[in-house]
């Protein structure tokens, strides 16, 4: 079976001839610009798959046996040829890639594991003896759009992420920010290294009625003039749908009115609180009827027609 | 009014069913990060990992995300823990200003 050749030396990009200190070196600048943890969140996995062919690389070159095998196979190989493993010498190991089922996906390449074995697990990573095979997947961060309505219910989220589907329950408490964590579920290990976690950033959706307060919410409530200044009982709709509640008289634009535990669920099993905040409206087109009621009212105010409202 | 029927957290997966922390205790933590106990409790100790609130030994996931990237970074790159930490709380920073600035741009579009 075919693999292609890998250039260990264009990928740390070092002479043949380059010295243990020199490669050592270079493997610190590589890992210091590639490392996936210093790219912005979008750039990880590209460069997860970059750190893995440098450290892949830094694997072999960086130990002695593995880089005078690697050497042995001659200068003349060009990154991308297809390479069959020399065999029955005895100078090669037997190549145990089962385990990594041959594909160059998860794991180091297939063209590593055809001349080292796929099923080296050892030591740890950036090891001095060089003896690193196993490594964990990356962590995963992904953004999780909410609406208020999920925070409300505390809703299932179906996501999809890098093929697969995911349910994800919304727990209660959870707000913008909020970080949710499901162990395991990011990238895959490689060669036996345990899985990354998958972090869901949860990100809230502006709403077109409610503001998100904290564990409050807020919504704005028009009043007529009359409704504000007579007061009474207004129906509104609220996220536990119709609440009755009482205007008081002389109710001012901006004043709040509080419908506790109407808000959004705590982690303690309470609710923050909904505000109603009025807003008086005046009729655009009053009707004739309407018109004289306001003249009158003009003139039963008692207090200067040319003159501001005092607050 | 009735609080919100309390659902076990879990995620459908064909085949296996992972659990969502919003948050771990301090053995959680630990395991998450693959250090000790103890050695949790030292890096709390010296303000490196912060509970989710003062006396309690809760941590959110967004610490479990931080302390994994922080041993990382120790790991990979050689940075002491204290330096490794300046660096996540940098590139927070950067993720929370290259958010707003995407978001200034859409909405200026």
């Amino acid at each position: 079976m075919a693999v292609k050749f890998r250039d260990y030396y264009e990928v740390l990009g070092v002479p043949r001839t380059a010295s243990a200190e020199e490669i050592k070196r270079t493997y610190r600048q590589l890992a210091r610009k590639h490392h996936p943890d210093l790219q912005p969140a979008a750039e990880r996995a590209k460069a997860a798959e970059r750190f893995k062919e440098i450290n892949e690389a830094y694997e072999v070159l960086s130990d002695p046996d593995k880089r005078a095998k690697y050497d042995a196979l001659g200068p003349d190989w060009k990154g991308g040829q297809d390479f069959t493993p020399p065999s029955g010498s005895g100078r090669w190991t037997t190549v145990d890639v089962s385990g990594s089922g041959f594909e160059d996906v998860d794991g180091f390449s297939d063209f590593f594991a055809s001349l080292f074995g796929g099923a080296v697990r050892a030591g740890r990573r950036g090891g001095r003896d060089g003896a690193r095979i196993t490594m964990p997947g990356a962590d995963v961060e992904a953004e999780l759009p909410v609406t208020v309505e999920d925070l409300l219910r505390g809703g299932q989220r179906r996501i999809g992420l890098d093929g697969r589907n995911l349910e994800v329950d919304i727990p209660p408490g959870a707000r913008e920010g909020t970080v949710l964590r499901l162990a395991g579920q990011g990238g895959r290990g490689v060669n036996g290294g345990p899985a990354g976690d998958l972090y869901l950033h949860v990100r809230l959706q502006p709403h077109p009625r409610y503001r998100v307060m904290g564990d409050d919410l807020e919504m704005e409530l028009p009043l007529w003039p009359w409704q504000a200044v007579l007061g009474g009982p207004v129906t509104i709709e609220t996220p536990d749908g119709p609440v009755t509640l009482t205007v008081p008289p002389g109710t001012q634009s901006g004043r709040r009115l509080r419908l506790r535990g109407r808000g959004l669920p705590r982690t303690n099993g309470t609710r923050g609180d909904l505000h109603a905040v009025a807003r008086i409206v005046v009729p655009e087109r009053p009707s004739e009827a309407e018109r004289q009621a306001y003249e009158t009212l003009r003139g039963a105010a008692g207090v200067p027609a040319d003159r501001p409202a005092r607050a | 009014m009735a609080a919100p029927t309390r659902r076990p957290l879990g995620v459908s997966v064909v085949g296996s069913v992972p659990r969502v922390e919003g948050s771990l205790s301090a053995g959680e933590l630990a395991a998450a990060a693959g250090i000790s106990e103890a050695r949790l409790a030292r890096l709390v100790r010296l303000g490196l990992v912060e509970p989710a609130a003062p006396e309690v030994s809760r941590f959110s996931a967004a610490a479990a995300a931080r302390l994994r990237r922080m041993l990382r970074l120790h790991r990979d790159l050689g940075v002491t823990l204290v330096g490794a930490a300046i660096v996540v709380d940098l590139l927070e920073r950067l993720d929370r200003v290259e958010r707003e600035l995407a978001r200034a741009r859409a909405s200026s579009a």
